[in-house]
């Protein structure tokens, strides 16, 4: 029992650090990257294949990948992130020139669809359509652990983790780069007026999240012990949409909330229930379905999300001097203050104006 | 040599089906203004009610079961447009909703195929098949009948939006919504004629793949999906004649490259060619001002 719960928590924080990394980029930038679970299967694999030694050696006899580097528990993980942030440079380069939206959206897509079709097909690069597997458990040699103390430990690695990246997110978004990037969201050509190169924040915006994702991705692998095409298909990218949109586009806590319900409740109880005899895989099909809609009732019902983004606002202290050209004679002071909700719409607004690419 | 033949009338069969798909995908966006990312799914779920039709009840000819498959799946496309993605893209006038929300209903739609129909891979219920020697080619009936389908298709769709009231009134909303409607063009009317025009070509481009590969699974459509992708914006999106012009070029360097490296690299093919186009000409090879 205590092994279903463990795993609950290890899901919920990871798709908490899935989330925030497509945030970063969807929800605070405005790119609609639905190439999402291709950053997530590439840190997944590249985890894997560095924390394994050479193929076709020892645990990884009959395994055919890349890399094989037998690097140590944190190690193999940040490798995961810099290479999805590595790949997340190259697409950001082809993708972001010039595409509106839903040209974006559509190769995205494809993007996703091909890495798939690639890992799928080319034995060599990480062990085609059965993936990699027998990955060893990170430190559980360290602290004598069995396989079921494990999962216990690591969903607590996994929660530190989790709470460092938050940290980490928030300190970007509170800074004048994540104030930058979602600019850049409500109005590009208002940022690129100020000049902000809006391209470069893209990428930089692009490579944060697939790092997250990388991260993400590794934690996964490590988990379970295994990876394999199956397990990242597009729809997947959908899932980590629905996190962030029931949540709430643009808020950290949002996140949480959204993991809890989209990826705890809908997607990970549901595969502890047995299965309906004579029907296999009918549960997962429904809780898809059910994923699916509860995403379209809570885009028509409450699009900013169960919290939505906080909005600061800089208003002018009342009763201040103006000049001829109506500008502040005394320099306003900030005032902090949560006011407006800012929507799901205002994200879309930042993509109508992206025309210009 | 004969290889490199035999693999262009392959080529020839697979640009059909995505001609076919790709039009009904591009007639649709080019009135709506946004991409309908379900579109894989209309095609796998239109490729299943011809199944129904073929195997199950009726045991209809394969042909006959092809065209009802697919008025079927337009109907149903005229019905969701309707219910859902209307009301969103009336509600919202932005097109990232819609965009989230037809990727939903892709979830949605596969899921809903896997529960009624399962996992396992079907195949039609079609005459013994033959090969023919055509020319330098060789094809077989089932082949030939696609690609006779596509051709008439293509023809039609030309003669609808050239000739015909309909297919100005259809232009007219393509190139500019607000405009056609104060000119007096009933924009819902023509939005849903276009949905089912739209269904039941993703109907009929489901159930051809599914002839012409020899057999279908629920997530036949949504790999299709990102080939069909590739043809629109090699095209031109929003092109009907790019989609057509875009459909050869794909469907025949998919095939072709396959006589010469593994087979199972087609999809990157496709994919490569869509990248170079974007590196060197984004618009397309058709490219329209507005929708680029």
């Amino acid at each position: 029992m205590s092994f279903y719960v463990y795993t609950l928590f290890f899901f919920f924080f990871v798709y908490f650090i899935l989330a925030m990394g497509l945030n970063i980029q969807f929800g605070e930038t405005g790119i609609l990257n639905f190439a999402y679970i291709g950053f997530v299967a590439i840190g997944s694999y590249v985890t894997g294949a560095t924390s394994l030694p050479k193929a076709n050696t020892g645990i990884a006899a009959g395994q055919h990948f890349i890399l094989g580097l037998n690097l140590p528990f944190p190690f193999n993980l940040l490798a995961g992130g810099i290479v999805s942030s590595l790949l997340a440079v190259i697409v950001a380069f082809i993708a972001l020139r010039r595409l509106r939206t839903d040209y974006l959206a559509m190769v995205l897509i494809s993007l996703s669809l091909v890495l798939y079709d690639v890992c799928n097909n080319f034995v060599p690069l990480f062990n085609g359509p059965d993936g990699l597997y027998n990955i060893p458990e990170p430190m559980s040699g360290v602290f004598h652990l069995d396989s079921n103390q494990f999962v216990g430990f690591f969903a607590a690695v996994t929660g530190i983790i989790a709470l460092i990246m938050y940290l980490f997110m928030n300190r970007i978004m509170s800074s004048p780069l994540g104030r930058t990037f979602r600019a850049i969201r409500d109005d590009p050509g208002v940022a690129s007026t100020l000049g902000k190169n809006i391209f470069k924040y893209q990428i930089t915006s692009m490579v944060i999240g697939a790092f997250f994702a990388g991260i993400g991705g590794g934690l996964i692998i490590q988990f379970g012990g295994s990876f394999n095409p199956s397990a990242w298909l597009p729809g997947e990218t959908f899932v980590v949409f629905a996190v962030i949109i029931v949540g709430g586009v643009g808020n950290n806590v949002g996140l949480l909330v959204g993991a809890l319900l989209v990826e705890t409740l809908l997607i990970h109880l549901p595969a502890f229930l047995p299965d309906i005899p004579g029907r296999p895989g009918l549960i997962e099909y429904f809780s898809a379905m059910v994923i699916g809609i509860v995403l379209m009732a809570m885009l028509w019902f409450r699009p900013q999300g169960m919290l939505p983004e906080r909005v600061r606002k800089f208003p002018a202290p009342a009763g201040e001097l103006l000049n001829r050209d109506g500008h502040s004679v005394v320099a306003p002071t900030p005032v902090e203050a949560v006011a407006t909700t800012n929507s799901a719409a205002q994200v879309a607004d930042a993509h109508e104006g992206n025309d210009a690419w | 040599m004969h290889q490199f033949v035999l693999s262009i009338a392959f080529g020839l069969v697979t640009a059909s089906v995505l001609a076919i798909a790709s039009v009904g995908l591009s007639l649709q966006f080019g009135i709506t203004n946004y991409v309908n990312f379900a579109y894989g799914d209309f095609m796998a779920l239109g490729a299943f009610f011809s199944y129904d039709l073929n195997n199950l009840y009726l045991h209809l000819n394969i042909w006959v079961a092809l065209v009802f498959g697919s008025l079927l799946m337009g109907i149903l496309a005229v019905g969701i447009n309707r219910a859902l993605l209307s009301p969103f893209a009336r509600k919202f006038d932005k097109p990232f909703y819609v965009l989230i929300v037809t990727f939903g209903l892709s979830l949605v739609i596969l899921n809903v195929i896997y529960s009624f129909w399962g996992a396992n891979i079907r195949s039609y219920r079609t005459p013994v098949q033959y090969v023919k020697h055509v020319g330098p080619f060789l094809l077989t009936i089932n082949q030939m009948i696609v690609m006779a389908i596509a051709v008439v298709l293509m023809l039609l769709v030309h003669v609808l939006l050239k000739t015909t009231r309909l297919g100005k009134s259809m232009r007219a909303m393509s190139d500019n919504a607000s405009l056609a409607m104060t000119s007096g063009i009933d924009t819902q009317r023509i939005t849903t004629i276009t949905w089912f025009l739209s269904g039941t070509m993703a109907g009929l481009a489901g159930t051809v793949l599914g002839i012409s590969e020899g057999n279908l699974t629920p997530a036949s459509g949504e790999l299709f999906l990102f080939v069909i992708f590739a043809a629109v914006i090699v095209g031109g999106v929003g092109s009907i004649y790019g989609a057509m012009a875009g459909a050869l070029i794909i469907g025949l360097a998919t095939e072709v490259s396959a006589s010469f490296i593994n087979a199972s690299y087609k999809l990157d093919v496709a994919f490569a060619i869509l990248i170079l186009t974007l590196l060197f000409k984004p618009s397309g090879v058709f490219a329209r001002s507005g929708k680029a």
